[in-house]
């Protein structure tokens, strides 16, 4: 070993603290030290090609830099060896200016720490091993699972020459929650305008394949190389002929609630979703349809003019391999039976928000009329806010929309019914950004639309008086009051999705205390989950609107962009774990102690291995392993053993 | 005895606490030059034979700092090096060590103050215990 000693000056930081002559003539007594130099500024360009000159020169096979901290240069440094032909991992730096020079004044002890720091650092850089950046190959083509708005976001920002996209949806129709609004806020906009072209680019993408009605049933494999089981349920219609006439449920017998309508109406068992849903394509409900129940029914049969019916087709199992996966599985919203006060579910002309939206939408249960359940139009309208949401009972959280579309609701409603009134029951505003402030602002203006501020949602109560709704509440001064309504609608929380628990087992991410999927790191790494290659976006995430998911939609698909690139390889990180398969007695501790599912065990062969792929180096199996079978690259024990020994005896 | 000065072995994950002294090292906020760092990626890595290791070798007090509970890089890291930590204090008296020369503690990359507050004391406290038992 022929080790080289760099000492940064760093201008005068370095060189006014430290005796810089001192540790350069202590650095070269030193084992294996066959060089030492130091210079003002190592990071510069003549620095770097200073030690590039010298580690040829003097055939040096292990540096050390005494500089700044290695977070700052390391990966400088590290360039510079590969440069001059060596493994850049047989460097090690010394941080001597944040460690010595800046926080000791005394120049004898910062000199002398300084020295100790060197010392250890030549004795672990001699048990430094040449570590490899290795590539695989990988697959650039993604899964996104979930055809919302942040899921066709995500799609489309992959789908590209050479990378396929496959987009799995639980439901026979895309859009998700938003084509089921009539219009988004800020501006009003007529939800299907926006969408609809969506929606449109989506299903006659060259790069996309849609699979709707399908369920992810087996995720294996990691980044670069996942291979997915999906379930592709059968829709009994052949996806092909069928046009969607609407022959076939005219003749249907059998009536069941539409869950699109959220059971306001009813649909039949064979069934679109909603008039204008993409695919257009009929779908039979194998629960509710008679046939499927034993009894004798060719009624759709009979009436399809295309021949599309299949009833004998059965659910298929698809494998696709994909290298990277978007999570965008929305939401559900908070079910306001869980809090009674609210009488929902036994008061009359009690909505949920999402009840409100298909009310009025153009193609809801009543056409986009604002109707009681006696067919007139309601005259008083209250709104409640925060049903669900910022109340340690339910959701701690604040789900972060409902102001705006409570606020959108009001504007609707004055639209369609200039006449009537209404009050807005909230105990705070939450109006962020550009846009949100004005919108409440034209809104306060307006005669019939009126805001009441309660302390706490929770003291408000709903009780059925004949045809009305009394609504009890304590005002900000502690007064009972009590008002009247013809038709309440709760603005409830966004949940995280009821599914969402078994998805986040079978893709093996974790979710955060309240069940929406949880994010890598909440600030940078907002839509990278903690295995690798799996990421999230929109709801499934979390509370958020529609552009916040779109944003997220498309910034998952950044990060995949960027990483797997069609035909190329995957780099990975070289500080990872090893496991010496000689010496594991597969107990499996270090297992249950991954966060990153990077350990698996081999039955047959009765030991653990590590993915290379999933791996990050934390090291935290490699302090469990009883038989020190595992290795942390570039941070073993006898590495970090030899440097404690050099900061105590020098 | 007052001449007495100890050498102090911390324990610093890449994540917050060397990021920390880093930062009091930008600041130019002054500690105690007793304390010498070995980087280390994350806490949950701190194997309890390094402690040993550095008590063997002349340390007279060992530190371990991680990103707080809950802020851990790999998620839950600094809770396996919790849990070792705790295991290991209650054996240190069997090796003639006193407990109190282990000790661990959680940082963020900006509090400095309480970094340099946690070396000072540290520095101190050892400082009036005196060398190791064995070898005084």
């Amino acid at each position: 070993m022929k080790a080289g000693i760099f000492i940064c000056e760093c201008g005068p930081n370095i060189r006014d603290a430290i005796d810089i002559n001192d540790i350069a003539t202590f650095a070269r007594g030193l084992d294996h030290v066959v060089f030492t130099a130091s210079f003002n500024l190592l990071c510069s360009e003549e620095g770097q090609n200073l030690i590039e000159r010298d580690i040829k020169k003097h055939n040096l096979s292990h540096v050390i830099i005494a500089a700044c901290t290695p977070k700052e240069h390391e990966n400088t440094f590290r360039k510079v060896l590969s440069k001059a032909g060596l493994n850049p991992f047989l460097l090690q730096v010394v941080n001597i200016r944040e460690q010595c020079a800046w926080i000791i004044k005394d120049r004898v002890l910062a000199t002398q720490k300084a020295k100790a720091m060197i010392a250890a650092a030549v004795r672990r850089v001699a048990l430094h091993e040449p570590l490899e950046v290795k590539e695989i190959q990988c697959e650039s083509d993604a899964l996104v699972v979930g055809a919302g708005i942040a899921g066709m976001s995500a799609a489309l920002t992959l789908a590209q020459k050479n990378r396929k996209v496959y987009l799995v949806e639980r439901l026979s129709c895309i859009g998700g929650k938003a084509a089921r609004i009539e219009k988004v806020y800020p501006h009003l906009e007529c939800a299907s305008c926006v969408l609809d072209p969506l929606m449109d680019e989506v299903l006659h993408h060259k790069h996309i394949e849609i699979m709707t009605f399908s369920e992810i049933q087996e995720v294996l494999g990691s980044y670069g190389n996942f291979i997915i089981k999906v379930k592709k349920k059968a829709q009994f219609v052949d996806s092909k002929s069928c046009i969607g006439c609407g022959a076939c449920f005219e003749v249907c017998p059998v009536k069941v609630k539409n869950e699109y309508n959220e059971g306001l109406d009813k649909r039949k068992a064979i069934y679109i979703p909603y008039p204008g849903a993409l695919p257009h394509i009929a779908v039979i409900d194998r629960e509710h349809c008679i046939r499927f129940q034993g009894k004798e029914c060719n009624a759709c049969q009979d009436a399809c003019p295309f021949g599309s019916i299949r009833y004998e087709e059965t659910d298929q199992i698809k494998e696709l391999k994909v290298g990277a996966i978007v999570l965008a599985t929305g939401f559900d919203v908070f079910d306001p039976k869980r809090a009674s006060q609210f009488g929902y579910g036994k008061i009359r002309n009690v909505y949920t928000s999402l009840e409100f939206e298909r009310l009025l939408s153009s193609n809801g249960p009543t056409g986009g009329k604002i109707l009681l359940k006696n067919g007139e139009p309601p005259k008083r309208i209250a709104l409640i806010h925060c049903v669900g949401s910022r109340t340690k009972k339910h959701n701690e959280y604040c789900s972060g929309v409902c102001c705006m579309y409570s606020l959108k609701f009001s504007y609707l409603i004055k639209e369609q019914l200039p006449d009537s009134s209404i009050i807005e029951f909230y105990t705070d505003f939450c109006l962020p950004g550009r846009e949100s402030q004005g919108f409440f602002n034209n809104l306060a203006g307006k005669e019939g639309v009126d805001f009441v501020q309660v302390k706490n949602i929770d003291s408000v109560g709903l009780t059925q008086r004949q045809d009305n709704i009394l609504i009890t509440y304590k005002d900000m001064h502690g007064k009972r009051k009590k008002l009247l309504f013809n038709l309440v609608v709760l603005s409830v929380a966004l949940e995280a999705a009821r599914d969402a628990g078994k998805l986040a087992r079978i893709f093996g991410i974790s979710q955060g205390k309240d069940g929406f999927f949880l994010e890598e790191h909440a600030n940078i790494a907002p839509v990278s989950t903690s295995i690798g290659g799996i990421f999230i976006a929109g709801c499934a995430h979390g509370p958020k609107d529609i552009q916040s998911a779109v944003t997220e939609g498309q910034a998952a698909a950044g990060r995949i962009f960027s990483q797997l690139i069609p035909g190329e390889n995957l780099f990975l990180e070289p500080i990872t774990a090893e496991v010496n398969e000689d010496s594991c007695s597969g107990c499996k501790t270090c297992i249950s102690l991954c966060p990153y599912k990077a350990l698996t065990y081999d039955s047959v062969k009765k030991n653990v291995s590590v993915n290379e792929v999933l791996c990050r180096g934390c090291g935290v199996c490699v302090a469990a392993c009883p038989s020190a079978a595992i290795k942390a690259r570039n941070f073993t024990d006898n590495q970090i053993v030899a440097e404690i020994q050099g900061l105590l005896q020098g | 005895m007052n001449s007495f000065e100890p050498q102090i072995i911390a324990f610093l994950c890449n994540w917050c606490s060397y990021e920390c002294a880093d930062s009091v090292g930008r600041a130019q906020k002054e500690y105690p030059s007793n304390l010498k760092i070995v980087r280390i990626m994350c806490s949950g890595r701190v194997d309890p034979q390094f402690i040993l290791e550095a008590f063997q070798k002349g340390a007279s007090g060992v530190l371990i700092l991680g990103c707080h509970l809950g802020d851990c890089h790999y998620k839950e890291g600094n809770v396996q090096a919790m849990k070792r930590y705790i295991f290991l204090k209650e054996l240190l008296p069997q090796f003639g060590i006193e407990k109190d020369r282990l000790r661990l503690d959680w940082v963020s990359a900006t509090e400095t103050e309480k970094f340099t507050m946690i070396v000072s004391t540290m520095v101190e406290d050892i400082r009036q215990m005196g060398p190791l038992v064995a070898r005084r």
